[in-house]
């Protein structure tokens, strides 16, 4: 297409490259900032020369491998199940109602953030938690909490069940966002339909036909998960061991320490982390190589049925103890925030009381408008970019670059904890005193990737029709993008916007760092209460870090609604 | 019975004065004296800083965890609006090496002028590590005209962190000591010294730990029993304690402390394989009845949660027969702040009678006042007294007949937290 060069189309032809850059200097650049200390370089220390005494230090720690070890397997073992649960839920679901009301029931975890969650989850299998008084005395004679291992168990079961629990609508949503999509989606669902016709059961047919074209769409965001839960701090922090902790906590712990020679050891531990993510990606890549050798002849061995209904009754067992998980952890939340005395092993309060969310409410008003204008801002910027990235690759009438998408991920598939303190260091090389701006700069790097996954299908999707029509009429690029483009788009940009907002809702460690501690949100505020003395003071700050971003859902929902009707 | 009090006083004191006797440089007593002249000296000095200082932002990097204490940085910062115009931040932290992170990153891209960190409250080993590296604008505590009410020149403590002298690099803000507390209505045989600690909770296992080390309660509570466990020693090897861990004094000193713990932790909470992470989880813990005693820095907190429900009402506080460790805790400014003389005027608002008074009420704060009450004036004095409606648990057992335990060099915080990581950090 032969596109007139205003100053639009220039905006929108550079566009790209802004994305880029910002996305590409400060992962970077945070990653530089790690690295050179972690070689041995910190002049501020007095250390001037490179060498591998970081690694050593690191590697004498006691517990280290069991460290390494931890992050390993409790990342592995939660995207595997998350992965599994997810197939197992669309193989039992597919084509019934059943499959959107689940959507429904899960989504709304997707934009909890995970220090909710873990908060939730706490609640729920502490031994005075809400599971065990729900049981005691009358099951199990208990009047004081018995002294078991969960949470905080040696093994990282508690973590591998935090993480599961957020990964799987996130990688549900996903799976369903490809299918929604009409050309695949309508040729899965026929494919399904010959299968079906030839005799397949329904699930044998997901497995063998849907499945291999389905995987292909959902692997980059299943990576992102893997990388993400190896890296992550919030949940493993909250619900893990600390007897060693995960690698990450245990970073994140080193960093903090007062003693400031420790800096080289987890600069030294941060680049482990790196590797420790990249050989987790190598591994689920050895794994899908396994699995296709082992499923070639599956795939065409012709059998119909492998027990069809056991696997469904298997899925049912699964998806209803997971909803009454989320459910029971979401009334047992309520309960403490209203809750007076609450003595073991009373199933309800003593008394109820509204004391803990007036007194929270008030001291919240200043972590709250921060919360607020800082994830406007980050949207704002992250839509209005996602937008005229867009607009300019259907202007070239390509989609950008293998290596382009690739780095839109790139801050996702690299553990923050790696770079986001060598960014801090860049802050303080540019010498930027703006802890709003700098707060900002680093949620965009997290915001960014998901408004554009969430857009960019909606948008090349769009009918190219319409806009050559328009042009054939002689209306401006400008134009066609402002008064066709966007209205017609104005559902999934209102949903990707309420995404961004959620992100940055939830984002602690970036909001931590850059904002050099002087900008409380509701999420900094949560975790540093999470592990503070009210369980009571957490409940209110974890349910308010649930409504946030629900809250902004039911408006992108409602919204155009609102519009359309009235138009129409 | 009077009689008896004052000798306990005078005991008590004796012990203080001997601990700090016994590492206290020459040089810091001197500096004491040397601050006194130089506050007379140089109020003219101050008219200046309080011309500068006013209207100036000045960020408080404080750990912000206990809501009481954030309120009562905020009516801090109200009052400080009130009388210098200045705005007073109050950046709550999670923990304070935040802070020091923080100086040290500005120090290594070379910003020596233009610090986000005006005033911090330290102590410890935080203090330790920032004199180390030069984070901190040093000599000017003396300037501030109401250090003289804690009266330095005799109480030797003010000018010392741990042992190490401040050089004028902290001004003293509170002093704590650690107390326990239990449920009255689950425990009968309160453990009153730490072999009574190790037979109760064989006793009653699993209603009791502490948190891991680096953690300021629970490395607290390894140096008490530290010091308990090592008073059968000669003096000459007990008052290394107080000096620089060397590898002879670890050798001599510390053995008994793991041989304790090795027979303390299998009856602990989550039989010892997992410790909390803060010293707060030790108060959630005691309100889910996971525990039965507990300890804490701060007393006050006790009335505070039972009125907010996150402890039972038969919640009730003591102090351990055989000592209590006892700190103070200071305000730093760092070497690169822009408003260091808005941060002094804050500074010397905290040391003000009115503002050391509020902080020890108990339905405020609870912390100790560092004021030396003899150097106040009769009105001044009424501040200070002691409100005649509280709860129970506000009444410290014991606190008349107890001994403060001074605190520790500093340098045996890393050798601990190192030997008890390798020991027991890995299970």
């Amino acid at each position: 297409m032969i596109v007139a060069n205003t100053l639009f189309t220039r905006v929108v032809r550079n566009s790209p490259y802004l994305l880029i850059a910002l996305l590409v200097v400060p992962v970077l650049g945070g990653l530089l900032g790690v690295l050179l200390p972690a070689f041995g370089w910190f002049p501020a220390l007095g250390a001037h020369e490179f060498g591998l005494f970081g690694f050593v230090q690191l590697f004498q720690t006691p517990g280290i491998e069991r460290m390494v070890l931890l992050s390993f397997g409790t990342s592995l073992a939660s995207t595997l199940l998350a992965f599994i649960i997810t197939i197992l839920i669309l193989a039992s679901y597919f084509n019934s109602p059943w499959l959107k009301r689940i959507q429904r029931l899960l989504g709304p975890i997707l934009v909890i953030p995970h220090a909710a969650a873990a908060i939730a989850i706490g609640f729920l299998i502490t031994p005075s938690g809400f599971l065990s008084r729900l049981v005691s005395p009358w099951l199990t004679g208990w009047d004081t909490p018995p002294d078991w291992l969960l949470p905080h168990d040696p093994y990282g079961l508690s973590i591998i069940f935090g993480l599961t629990l957020k990964e799987l609508p996130f990688l549900l949503l996903i799976a369903l966002g490809v299918l929604a999509q009409p050309e695949i989606g309508k040729t899965l669902r026929a494919q399904h339909k010959v299968a079906s016709s030839l005799g397949y059961c329904p699930m044998t047919g997901f497995f063998k036909v849907i499945l291999p074209s389905l995987y292909g769409y959902m692997r980059l965001p299943l990576l992102a998960v893997l990388a993400y839960s190896s890296a992550s701090v919030e949940i493993p922090l909250i619900l893990g061991p600390n007897t060693p902790p995960t690698l990450a906590v245990a970073i994140m712990q080193w960093f903090n320490d007062v003693d400031l020679s420790l800096r080289i050891k987890a600069s030294s531990g941060a680049i482990l982390q790196i590797v420790i993510t990249l050989s987790l990606l190598g591994s689920w890549w050895l794994l899908e190589l396994f699995v296709k050798q082992c499923s070639a002849a599956f795939l065409i061995n012709g059998e119909r049925e492998y027990g069809g209904m056991l696997i469904k009754r298997l899925t049912d067992m699964i998806t209803i103890a997971m909803l009454t998980v989320i459910g029971l952890a979401l009334v047992a939340m309520v309960l403490w925030s209203f809750a007076g005395f609450w003595s073991y092993p009373d199933i309800l309060p003593q008394q109820l009381v509204s004391l803990h969310w007036t007194s929270a409410l008030l001291q919240m008003q200043t972590p709250l408008f921060n919360t607020l204008v800082i994830a406007i801002s980050t949207t704002l910027i992250a839509i209005a970019l996602t937008l005229l990235v867009l607009e300019a690759e259907q202007q070239n009438t390509k989609t950008i670059s293998a290596i382009s998408g690739f780095i839109i991920y790139l801050p996702l598939l690299i553990p923050s904890i790696a770079f986001l303190f060598g960014i801090v260091w860049l802050f303080e090389q540019v010498n930027s005193q703006h802890a709003y701006v700098n707060v900002v700069f680093s949620h965009l790097l997290f915001v960014l990737p998901y408004v554009f996954l969430s857009l960019a299908n909606s948008y090349r999707r769009l009918d190219p029709r319409f806009s050559s029509v328009a042009a054939s009429l002689g209306v401006p690029p400008s134009k066609i993008f402002w008064q066709l483009k966007l209205p017609l788009l104005i559902s999934p940009i209102l949903i990707a916007s309420a995404l961004g907002l959620a992100i940055s809702f939830s984002q602690y460690l970036p909001t931590l760092l850059s904002g050099a501690g002087r900008i409380n949100t509701i999420t900094t505020e949560a975790v540093t209460l999470a592990n503070g003395a009210s369980r009571r003071t957490s409940a209110v700050y974890a349910l308010m870090q649930m409504l946030l971003p629900a809250l902004f859902f039911i408006l992108a929902w409602a919204v155009p609604k609102f519009f359309f009707r009235k138009r129409g | 019975m009077r009689l008896s009090k004052c000798l306990n006083n005078y005991y008590r004191q004796l012990i203080i004065s001997l601990c700090l006797l016994s590492v206290i440089p020459l040089s810091s007593n001197v500096f004491a004296n040397e601050a006194s002249i130089e506050a007379k000296s140089t109020s003219r000095a101050w008219h200046n800083v309080e011309k500068r200082g006013t209207k100036q932002n000045v960020y408080f990097h404080a750990w912000g965890g206990d809501q009481q204490i954030n309120n009562y940085i905020q009516w801090v910062a109200d009052q400080v609006k009130q009388k210098y115009a200045i705005n007073l931040h109050h950046v709550k932290l999670t923990d304070t090496s935040e802070a020091v992170s923080r100086v040290l990153a500005e120090k290594a891209a070379d910003n020596h002028r233009n610090g986000q960190v005006d005033l911090v409250w330290i102590n410890g080993a935080n203090f330790a590590s920032m004199a180390k590296y030069q984070l901190l604008a040093a000599d000017w505590a003396g300037e501030l005209p109401n250090f003289e009410l804690t009266n330095p020149t005799n109480n030797p403590a003010m000018t010392r962190d741990f042992g190490v002298p401040t050089q004028g690099m902290e001004a003293p803000w509170g002093q704590a000591a650690l107390t326990f507390y239990f449920d009255s209505l689950k425990v009968n045989d309160v453990p009153q010294t730490l072999p009574e600690l190790l037979t109760w909770s064989e006793n009653h296992p699993g209603h009791f730990t502490y948190p891991k080390p680096p953690d300021f309660l629970g490395m607290s509570f390894l140096k008490y029993a530290l010091i308990i466990l090592n008073e059968q020693q000669p003096a000459n090897i007990k008052e290394k304690l107080y000096q620089d861990a060397t590898v002879e004094s670890q050798a001599q000193l510390l053995p008994s402390l793991w041989q304790f713990l090795d027979k303390l932790h299998p009856t602990l909470w989550r039989q010892g394989k997992h410790f909390v992470s803060n010293g707060l989880a030790l108060r959630r813990l005691m309100g889910d009845t996971e525990l039965q005693v507990s300890f804490t820095f701060s007393a006050a907190e006790i009335p505070s949660a039972i009125s907010r429900y996150d402890l039972p009402d038969s919640t009730r506080s003591y102090r351990m027969k055989d000592g209590s460790l006892s700190n103070i805790h200071f305000v730093a400014i760092p070497y690169n702040s822009p408003h260091i003389e808005g941060a002094k005027l804050v500074a010397n608002f905290l040391l003000s009678p009115e503002a050391q008074s509020r902080k020890q009420k108990t339905a405020v704060w609870g912390d100790s006042s560092v004021l030396d009450l003899s150097q106040l004036t009769a009105t001044q004095k009424t501040l200070f007294a002691a409100p005649k409606k509280q709860h129970l648990s506000a009444n410290i057992i014991n606190i008349d007949n107890t001994r403060l335990l001074g605190e520790l060099h500093p340098s045996w915080v890393k050798v601990i937290t190192e030997q008890w990581l390798t020991r027991y950090g890995v299970q």
